[in-house]
């Protein structure tokens, strides 16, 4: 009995000085993780918009799902672009997730791939920012959203055409809302700047 | 044991995963590329290093009976922190590596170490077991991903190495590759292994099998009295 109890102490207060540490360093890296956050979502952002000199975030709560961030590029003449992410399940391998902008005219800016897990050097060679620009930049928003070889207008790589499906359909879902959501986006700027935005 | 060869044991010797085969879920998964397979092996000498120091540290401490959950306590501890600070400061490996840095707390290599070496010896041999045996991992996980990259990628490092014109062999990067690269692999160190035996006049013997036979986990436990 006394040997269980010192063994049940023992091991609580290994427990106990572990949860302190982990707490500490949690502590310690809570900023910097969300500042490397904050910076790869802006540089996402930076990549598919033309340039601004502010952003501004919205917020928007949708009928069905989570809410949608809606990243807008501002600069004297007002906005210049507005990003957003979008997700599509029909990828070879889960879920593709991806941002995409779009400028006031109706143009794709850009499409970046923010998380998939498309075969290596197959689907995954998507990921190539010039490819992107490529197949996506300048693309209207009533352009048939298909790849060629379902008889619409979005190139795909040959042997990948599932993964090229998937982004097209990430973009098609992403335009779509975007146009539904379109007139209640504020652009407001945001008073504090430095706090980050949320990941 | 003096510190040397302990040192060395893990390059060579006993090295993790060419010659004890452990912790193999890791090494198959992360080899894709030479970046990644250094950045696990060096998150996993880190932890490897603080928990031979903090179980060769708390050995009087830990009651025997309780030994695997307090190891396990330590080791996850310690894994939590690695990731944390990867995710903190080095975003970009984190990213990569990000869904298998937790699973260091399961490779059996750490919990081996920490049962089979560093509960039993004092700090200073703990220590320079850790960081033998990690750099022995390190190593083996750059090798592998070395030989993948090179053929499934034509580049090293990131570096292309062949131009435009070399087609990849995919298979290398996918899973697959994982277990033929180990496979080639094994079998060149083995060779390489019997022919220094020959020319020293040893007889070769081939790596143990790590079965029930040659394990001595379980055997510890015989030797086990209530404290």
């Amino acid at each position: 009995m006394k040997s269980t109890l010192n063994m049940a102490l023992r091991l609580s207060l290994i427990c106990a000085v572990a949860a302190l540490a982990l707490a500490n360093v949690a502590e310690v890296t809570r900023r910097p993780i969300a500042e490397s956050e904050a910076r790869a979502q802006r540089e996402a952002v930076e990549a598919v918009l033309p340039p601004f000199a502010d952003l501004a975030v919205d917020t928007l709560e949708t009928e069905a799902g989570s809410p949608v961030e809606y990243f807008s590029g501002v600069d004297d003449t007002g906005i210049t672009g507005t990003a957003f992410t979008s997700v599509s399940g029909l990828g070879y391998s889960g879920e593709i997730e991806i941002i995409l902008g779009v400028n006031p005219a109706g143009e794709i800016s850009g499409v970046r791939i923010l998380r998939h897990a498309e075969t290596p050097g197959l689907g995954a060679n998507y990921a190539d920012p010039e490819l992107l620009n490529r197949f996506y930049t300048g693309r209207r928003f009533n352009d048939n959203w298909k790849v060629a070889k379902d008889g619409g207008e979005v190139d795909a790589l040959t042997g990948a055409t599932i993964t090229g499906r998937a982004i097209a359909d990430a973009v098609e879902r992403g335009v779509a809302r975007y146009r539904v959501d379109k007139d209640r986006i504020k652009a407001e700027l945001a008073p504090v700047e430095a706090e980050g935005t949320s990941p | 044991m003096s510190y040397s060869q302990t040192f060395t044991r893990g390059l060579w010797k006993e090295n993790p995963i060419f010659r004890l085969l452990l912790g193999l879920c890791p090494v198959l998964a992360v080899t894709t590329s030479v970046e990644n397979g250094i950045g696990m092996g060096l998150a996993s000498t880190f932890v490897l290093i603080c928990s031979n120091f903090m179980v060769s540290l708390l050995r009087d401490f830990i009651p025997k009976k309780v030994r695997i959950p307090a190891y396990i306590v330590v080791i996850a501890s310690f894994v939590t922190i690695v990731d944390l600070v990867m995710h903190a400061w080095f975003f970009e490996l984190h990213k990569s590596l990000g869904l298998f840095i937790p699973l260091i707390v399961v490779n059996c290599i750490i919990l081996g170490r920490a049962e089979a070496f560093a509960s039993r010896n004092p700090l200073s041999l703990a220590l320079v077991d850790g960081v033998g045996m990690g750099l022995g991992f390190t190593l083996g996980l750059a090798l592998l991903g070395g030989v993948r990259e090179i053929f499934g990628s034509g580049s090293l490092l990131g570096f292309p190495l062949f131009g435009a014109g070399y087609p990849p062999v995919l298979v290398m990067i996918l899973p697959p590759g994982a277990f033929l690269s180990l496979g080639f692999l094994l079998a060149g160190m083995n060779r390489l292994e019997e022919k220094r035996a020959i020319r020293a006049g040893e007889t070769y013997a081939s790596p143990r099998e790590m079965d029930c036979g040659s394990c001595v986990l379980c055997k510890l436990d015989e030797n086990i009295t209530d404290r």
